[in-house]
Order: structure tokens, then sequence, then C-alpha cells
């Protein structure tokens, strides 16, 4: 509802149809809560540029809010009331109307941001002489307590103060009295508020560890300006990171922009490092062109959200040729996952398994790893594997035999020689009871050459009369040998 | 690796593979598993063994149409391999000479279809910055200009005799045909997977442990009459 909306004296809660009696020409749109969701955590990753820790409240409607830890934080934005000024005229400039207040806890914020009419600042320790005059929904209270405290003529938090405890937490028991089981928390909520009970802010992402900021006085439009202060930033951060012994395994820049959005690009390492040159080339190939800058950004935030130990190895007893290796290695392998993407470059491993396309794990590569050995190494296993396998048309002069002639990609090959079969059979022990899909059959493998001198494995799925099930057999191409 | 060793008994080794940019085709697209197998000779370590892996740089597609590296398979036949897939030739063409200028792989394999003079120059001279052996892998048609300092045709010939079994393939065998070269004449060589070595050698070099006296490899006198290029086959009916 906006701000016509309330001029005209609609109200939160209103049927449709008693609005559009008194205003017939309303506008309404229906709800989309998940588009809410996503344009609230938005503005959540804005508001990071003022504290690393921002929590996300999403509900209940119309109380939706951003809450910001502040602690230690407020003097760098000109002191508290600065901050809440500077908050709301960058919110307001952007076209989101905001109400910020500050004060010890969380729910005591809420309540100010809310309901305060003037004040907005509970200074320290004041926060209970801020909530006295404001009303009980400003204790984030379920509708049916505030219907009960008004009842009994409670309806400012100040009324609380002089009541004994346990009357009122006997009364407001948890559960006792809400319909839903919501609880009726009321001794909580105001022990939350006051600063009695703690109150955990949980972000919508974990703070980083390592951060560098730079704020700029014009909004940064181009990117040629972008790239001359990333210099600067990422040296802060590499000071930071080299101070602790540490290493990024993940960059996360972030610009903040004006019109109240973020933009961001994430590279990995494949190994935590802490080198300015290494990080800007790592962030210019990833494509600073990805950041959108929009109407200009304001500021710009490189972080390390994941940093590890750099295990410094002792050069003198190890090869020194192969701990530079390693490094460049990783650095490679870091400037082809930026370029080419996440999953891009992999490695080998062996699975475990025995049947032939699961029998290799092709995950991220791993370093300084000596290359482990393949179960079947000492049987000869093709250079290249077809998975899927390739269907072909096979002629066997006896059902258990070797074909003598097939048929691959449309051209018929004649068998010369052939050695088999290999049987493997199928998994058991992964199968689920499932009737719709066909129960995997047993495959014989052979390895096949024909005349021109080509060598392929081949197999069939299904043994002949024992595995049938009205399906005959198939022959099928798996690999290609050298 | 000991192929050289063992071939420079018979007075005509390959010639040894340089951290230069080399060409390896293969005559038919059949013939990828023989050109991929020798590729990697051409690209481990030379002699001393290397600890630094080895790379192979395809397109999705190349991948999808010509198989995947079998990593049971491969391990037989070289040593630690990293995939990088790209999604187009272009990028394959950048990470290839990203890997091999980084100085941290000792080798690399480009599956390319047709890389022009300009690239294949970068990739030589990227090579040679890393000290890492370069191939570009290629399928029929070897046409065009390149850099290339030797250029390889490879076909497979029907295996060598099984120990135990007459009727079942016994090592592979391919036939590697140098048709360009710098640095020397032409000539082509008869190869034979040792599976005990784990090395491809000159197929006269076990006929010679048989206490036999073949004169393989058979190439370089052929090579002087100019006839070295692999005698194209017909397609199998």
């Amino acid at each position: 509802m906006n701000a016509a909306g309330r001029a005209l004296g609609l109200y939160r809660g209103q049927t449709q149809a008693d609005a559009r009696a008194r205003v017939p020409d309303l506008i309404t749109a229906p709800a989309d809560p998940a588009a809410e969701v996503a344009a609230l955590t938005q503005l959540a990753l804005w508001s990071e540029r003022f504290s690393p820790a921002v929590a996300m409240e999403t509900g209940p409607p119309g109380l939706e809010g951003l809450a910001l830890d502040m602690t230690g934080a407020a003097h760098l934005f000109g002191g508290e009331a600065a901050l809440i000024q500077t908050l709301e005229a960058r919110l307001a400039k952007a076209g989101i109307p905001a109400r910020a207040a500050l004060a010890d806890t969380l729910g005591a914020a809420w309540a100010l941001a809310r309901f305060g009419q003037g004040q907005r600042l509970a200074p320290e320790g004041g926060a209970r002489l801020a909530l006295a005059d404001l009303p009980t929904e400003a204790l984030r209270l379920a509708p049916e307590a505030v219907v009960l405290l008004r009842r009994f003529g409670l309806n400012a938090i100040g009324d609380l103060y002089a009541l004994p405890r346990a009357g009122l937490a006997r009364r407001f028991a948890a559960g006792k009295l809400a319909a839903g089981g919501l609880g009726l928390r009321v001794v909580e909520r105001l022990d939350q508020a006051l600063g009695f009970r703690s109150e955990p802010l949980v972000p919508v992402r974990a703070p980083p560890a390592y951060r560098a900021f730079q704020v700029f006085a014009e909004p940064v439009g181009d990117m040629a300006g972008l790239a001359h202060c990333l210099d600067g930033l990422v040296q802060a951060l590499v000071d930071q990171l080299a101070r602790d012994g540490r290493g990024a395994r993940r960059l996360v820049l972030t610009g903040f922009r004006v019109d109240g959005g973020t933009t961001q690009i994430e590279a990995g390492l494949s190994a935590p490092l802490a080198q300015s040159a290494h990080f800007l080339r790592l962030l210019k190939n990833k494509g600073l062109e990805h950041l959108d800058l929009g109407f200009g950004i304001d500021a710009l935030m490189l972080a390390a959200p994941v940093a590890e130990a750099i295990v410094l190895v002792q050069v003198g007893l190890e090869d020194k040729a192969a701990i530079a290796d390693q490094g460049a290695l990783a650095g490679l392998i870091d400037r082809l996952q930026a370029r080419l993407g996440e999953g891009a470059v992999r490695m080998a491993k062996a699975s475990g398994r025995w049947l032939p396309e699961h029998s290799q794990d092709w995950g991220p590569p791993v370093l300084g790893r000596a290359p482990e050995a393949f179960a079947s190494e000492d049987r000869p296993r093709p250079i290249l594997l077809f998975h899927p396998p390739e269907p072909v048309e096979a002629m066997a002069e006896l059902p258990d035999a070797a074909p003598v002639r097939f048929i691959w990609r449309r051209v018929a090959r004649r068998v010369v020689r052939a050695e088999g079969p290999e049987r493997l059979g199928p998994e058991w022990w992964r199968q689920t009871a499932d009737n719709h899909r066909p129960a995997p059959r047993t495959r014989d493998y052979y390895r096949i050459e024909d005349e021109a001198g080509h060598r392929y494995w081949l197999f069939r799925e299904g043994l002949y009369e024992r595995e049938d099930m009205g399906r005959l057999p198939n022959w099928w191409l798996h690999g290609v040998f050298a | 690796m000991s192929e050289t060793h063992a071939l420079s008994a018979l007075k005509c080794p390959l010639p040894a593979s340089e951290p230069v940019l080399e060409e390896v085709a293969a005559c038919h697209p059949q013939d990828l598993g023989a050109a991929l197998g020798f590729a990697l000779m051409r690209v481990g370590g030379d002699g001393q063994p290397d600890p630094r892996p080895c790379v192979l740089v395809a397109p999705k597609v190349w991948l999808r149409e010509r198989g995947r590296p079998f990593a049971p398979g491969w391990s037989q036949k070289g040593g630690t391999l990293i995939l990088v897939e790209t999604m187009d030739e272009h990028q394959a063409l950048w990470a290839l000479e990203e890997a091999l200028k980084s100085g941290a792989v000792s080798g690399a394999i480009g599956a390319l279809a047709a890389p022009d003079f300009v690239a294949t120059r970068r990739l030589d001279f990227a090579a040679r910055a890393g000290r890492a052996r370069a191939v570009v892998l290629r399928v029929g048609q070897t046409g065009g200009l390149s850099t290339a300092r030797r250029r390889w045709q490879i076909a497979a010939l029907a295996s060598g005799a099984h120990a135990l079994d007459a009727r079942a393939p016994g090592p592979e065998r391919l036939r590697a045909s140098l048709i360009r070269r710098r640095d020397g004449a032409p000539g082509f060589w008869e190869l034979e997977w040792d599976n005990e070595r784990r090395a491809w050698l000159g197929s006269g070099a076990r006929a010679k442990d048989h206490g036999q006296t073949h004169s393989l490899p058979v190439a370089a006198r052929l090579a002087n009459h100019g006839l070295a290029t692999g005698k194209p086959r017909p397609a199998a009916a």
C-alpha cells in the first residue's frame, strides 16, 4: 500500500471489496512473496556496505525489515545519528521508503523503527526509557497477546515494567492461550527488547573474515575508474591476509550501486594464496565487465569469505622446482576456471566401482597428490570411452561368442581378432525396486580388432535366454584402444 | 619412459621430444585412439620422468563425438592428466596457450580441428616459454600452414602376436609417419606398445629381444626416396 492509499483512508487487513467500495478506481496487484523476498535480499546485500552482518526479516507482511549489526562501526559514518540520516537519505534517493532506527538491542531498534514517532535513536542504556511510551505491538507479539494486553488495560510497553514478572509469565505462558501454539511470549520479547535476554542475528550470508572496502566520493560508472582503484583494494586485502598468514580460497568483488542494488563477481582459488598480482589477474580474467554498474556504484568491497592458513613448505628438504611447479599449477587452474567456469578443469580419481563409466570420478583437481592406481590397471582398457555407449549392430556366430561383423556409425567392420568375454555383472546392491525401469543386465566385454587394425571395446548387454526378459541382448561400443 | 633409449640401440631413434609444438594427426577418425596414445608419448617426460602433470584441452563437441579420456586406460599409457573442457575451439586455443606458458605442465595436448598459422605460432612460443611439450591433435585432413616443428600422421596397424592366444589382439601397433620436419628427413616408424616398459618401442626392438635380427624400423631408406608418407588405406567396407 502506498502513501496515496493511506491518505485515502485505506488500511492493511481491509478486504479488497471494502477498499474498492471506498475508492472505485483503486489499482490492486496480487501479492508476490517470492519477488518480495528477492528484492529484500538484494537490499540486504546492498546494506553490507554499512555492516558485514545483515539479517533479513521477511515477515509478517508489512513489517519486513533489515537488521544491521553496527557494533563499533557507527563512527565510520559520522556517528549514530548521522548514520541513520545517511541510511535513510540513500534509500530515499534510490526510491525506497524506509525508516531506520538504532538501539542497544534488536528488539528495541525494531520497535523504534516501526513505532517510534520522533525518536529513532536510543542512546546506550536508554532503551527502557525510549520504549516506555510505545504501544505493546512494538514488542513483536502475536496479535492474540496484544488483544489480551489491551483487555487488561496495558497499552504501552511502559505499563509492563511495573508488573510482577512471575504473574506476567504465568498468564502469558507460551502456548497456553495461543490458538496455533504460537505462544504469547510477552516476557521473553520484553527481555529481548531490554537486553536481558540475548537474541542472535542470523546474517543473510556469513560475514567475510577478510574484506577491503573503498568508498567513492562520486558514483563510478565506468570500468576504467573501477580498474584503477582495484589495485589498492586488492593490496589492502592481501595485507590483511598476509598479517594472519592466511590465503584466500574465494574472492568476491561486490559493487554497491546508487540505486540500492549490488553487483558482484566471484572467483575461486585452488590453493590458499595471498598475492596481489594473482588476485588482480584472476578478477580481470573473470571479467570486470560482468559487473553491472547501472547508474554507477559508490562503494566497492573485495572480500575473502573463505580463507585458509597458508602452509609454508620447507624448501631445503624438498625439491625446489617441484614446489615452484605446484604454485604455477595452482595459478593455472585458477585462471582456467575463472574464464571457463568452475567445472571445466578436472582430474580423475578411482571411484572404486567396476562398471567402466562409473569407475572414474572426474572432480576438481587436487594438487600435490600422487596419481592413483586404477584397479584394472593390469587388464587392457581403452584410452577413450564413449558415455553413453554407442549402439552397434553386431553379428556373432554363436550367441555367447564375440561378433564377426559389426556396424558402428554406419560403417561395417569385419572382426579379425577378438578377446573375451570379460564379464561385468550389474551392481545389484545399487538397484532399487522400480518396476518402470528395466533392470540392468550383465555385460560381456570383448576386445576387438578389425581388419584395418583398429581396436574397439564392445560389449553385449544381457545373456541369451537367461536375461532376455522380453528383450534381446544389445551390442554397444564403449571405447577405442590406442 | 625409455623408448628413446631402446630405439637408439637400433641406430634410428624417434626424434626426441622437445618443448616445441608438434602436430599429431590421425589418418582416419578410427585411428584417433592410436594417435592419442602416440601423442601421450610425445608430451610425457622424455628419458627422465617429469613430475608435472599433462593437460588435455578439448572442446565439448570433440569429447562428445570422439569419446572422453578413460582414466584406467589413460593411466596405462601416460601419467597424471588434467582435463580441460571448453565451450569452443577459440577457448580451447586460449586454454592451451595458457597451460603451456604457465610452466606448470610437462606437456599439453589440444584437440583442435584447424588452428591457423598465427595460432600455431603462438602455441610454439608458449611451449618454449613454459618448457612444455605441445601437441595439436587433429583428425583426417592435415593441410594448412602450421609452425609445428614436426607433423606426424598416425595409423593403427594390426596388433602384434598375443603371448597366449593367437586369436586375441596382442600389443597395440601403430605406424607413425613424420611427414614434415624442420631438422631432418621425413620417415616413418612402426611402433609397438610394450606393456612392461610402459612405452612405445620400435617393433624391431622386441624382435631383437627374442634373438632375431630384423632391421626395423624400415623408414630411413624409404624416406630418402620420398616415400615417407603413411600409405592411406581404403576405408573398411
